[in-house]
């Protein structure tokens, strides 16, 4: 299960800027609105704020980002360059890592389609199988496409979401993606994936799969993110482009913890800050927002007011953040 | 003479189905071709398809391009019988009257049938 090529940022922007563009989309684990109203301020993914901090803290590793795929294999070419040149060969690199971490999009489970536009009653009893007619003109964005079916009792319905992801895949194939999904993505066999730490291959696998608000799409994810949230594997993703969409998710059920301490154990301090700054976005009425708020505070001190407040493992999130401030002391004392 | 380079007297475009595939297994191509050309032979466009053999999921499957339909029809082409049933399932064109005459002698068989084999057993 090779991961899939740099085509696949390219046709991510022109889906997440078709989506994004106009959808706008609230985030994920927001409920519908209260009898109050919903708040005009409750940030989304989309906001460049909420993007900037999961970008600082998604990480770049150019070592981790352009690992070998699995492809023919060639030996390897060797270039002779001066200081300069590398430079610009390292600014370009990052700059096509930054193409490659871009953010798969993160939306809300689609409404199932059910619209019946003709019922005839005298086709009963003509037919065995249902027909399903697609419109194949070319210029039609797939969204907007005419899918119907006429069922064997004369009924000429649109057709349900996974009927027209079937169809649209038959008549307009896209690489990567299969006319009926792999049988990986059903949960007794994600079981196995997972076992054998190759979350960000089902996750690249998923997204050339299913289109970002299927069910499917959602359920694949959920489970990803929760199985990496009960065995720690937060290092699976990082410098990854699905980084972001796991702190999202982590970030609005509350489940932070495990991801902090991780965060304070690698010495990535400014990145338990941003988590926490998200969380202080996402949840503005909490105790530890007012706290930190009212008395602007900054690094360990955030931590530690979010710890006493928000968190379940406060007993661990101490005892990393005691381990974190001895190595610093020993190191700058030697 | 060419049979590609052909010229006819008279005829008309129609939009019919032309049979493809192999023995045993049709698959039709929606087609708008010279009503005196051969049935598979040379075609002006393909507007669509349809695979007559239900799939894995019990579905017939039928691809039309309707804008090129529409350009078709508006250009003064004609439907063979087939064709216009299949558009009249499709939505596109309103059900055909043999559709549902064809429906209704299947349903009179069926009672008819129904009504003798108790009499008989």
């Amino acid at each position: 299960m090779a991961a899939l090529s740099a085509e696949v940022p390219a046709r991510l922007l022109r889906t997440a800027r078709a989506l994004w563009g106009c959808r706008p989309r609230r985030g994920l684990g927001q409920d519908a609105a209260t009898a109050g109203g919903e708040k005009a301020a409750k940030p989304s993914f989309t906001d460049e704020a909420v993007q900037n901090l999961l970008y600082k803290m998604t990480g770049l590793n150019l070592q981790k980002v352009f690992r070998p795929v699995k492809k023919e294999l060639k030996p390897p070419t060797y270039k002779l360059m001066t200081e300069a040149q590398l430079k610009e060969a390292t600014r370009k690199a990052i700059e096509e890592a930054k193409k490659r971490l871009i953010m798969p999009p993160v939306l809300d489970e689609r409404e199932p389609i059910d619209d019946v536009l003709a019922e005839d009653k005298v086709l009963e009893g003509t037919e065995t199988t249902k027909y399903i007619f697609t419109d194949l003109t070319y210029s039609v964005p797939h969204r907007e496409r005419f899918i119907v079916v006429r069922e064997p009792n004369g009924v000429l319905r649109k057709a349900t979401w996974e009927e027209r992801d079937r169809m649209i895949q038959i008549f307009f194939p896209q690489e990567g993606r299969r006319v009926i999904p792999p049988v990986l993505f059903k949960d007794e066999h994600l079981g196995t994936v997972f076992q054998q730490d190759r979350h960000e291959d089902v996750l690249n696998m998923c997204i050339a799969q299913f289109e970002p608000d299927s069910a499917d799409y959602i359920r694949v994810h959920h489970r990803t993110y929760d199985d990496i949230e009960k065995h720690a594997k937060y290092d699976l993703l990082r410098s990854t482009r699905h980084f972001g969409g796991m702190v999202w998710y982590l970030v609005n059920r509350k489940k932070t913890d495990g991801l902090l301490i991780d965060m304070i154990n690698r010495d990535l301090l400014d990145d338990a800050m941003s988590l926490i700054t998200l969380y202080h976005m996402l949840h503005p009425e909490c105790p530890s927002a007012k706290e930190a708020k009212e008395g602007k505070l900054q690094g360990v001190d955030l931590i530690k007011a979010f710890a006493k407040t928000e968190s379940q493992k406060e007993g661990y999130i101490q005892l990393a953040l005691q381990a974190y401030e001895e190595a610093m002391a020993t190191s700058t004392a030697s | 003479g060419s049979r590609l380079l052909k010229g006819y007297r008279g005829g008309h475009v129609v939009i019919r189905f032309a049979r493809g595939g192999c023995t045993n297994r049709p698959f039709y191509r929606i087609v708008a071709a010279h009503s005196r050309r051969a049935r598979d032979g040379k075609y002006l466009e393909q507007l669509g398809c349809l695979d007559p053999l239900p799939n894995s999921r019990g579905e017939k499957v039928a691809g039309l391009n309707l804008e090129r339909l529409r350009h078709w029809l508006g250009c003064g082409a004609q439907l063979s019988p087939p064709a216009e049933k299949l558009l009249g399932l499709a939505g596109f064109l309103p059900l055909h009257p043999m559709t549902v005459t064809g429906a209704e002698r299947l349903r009179r068989r069926r009672a008819q049938e129904a009504v003798a084999q108790p009499a008989d057993g």
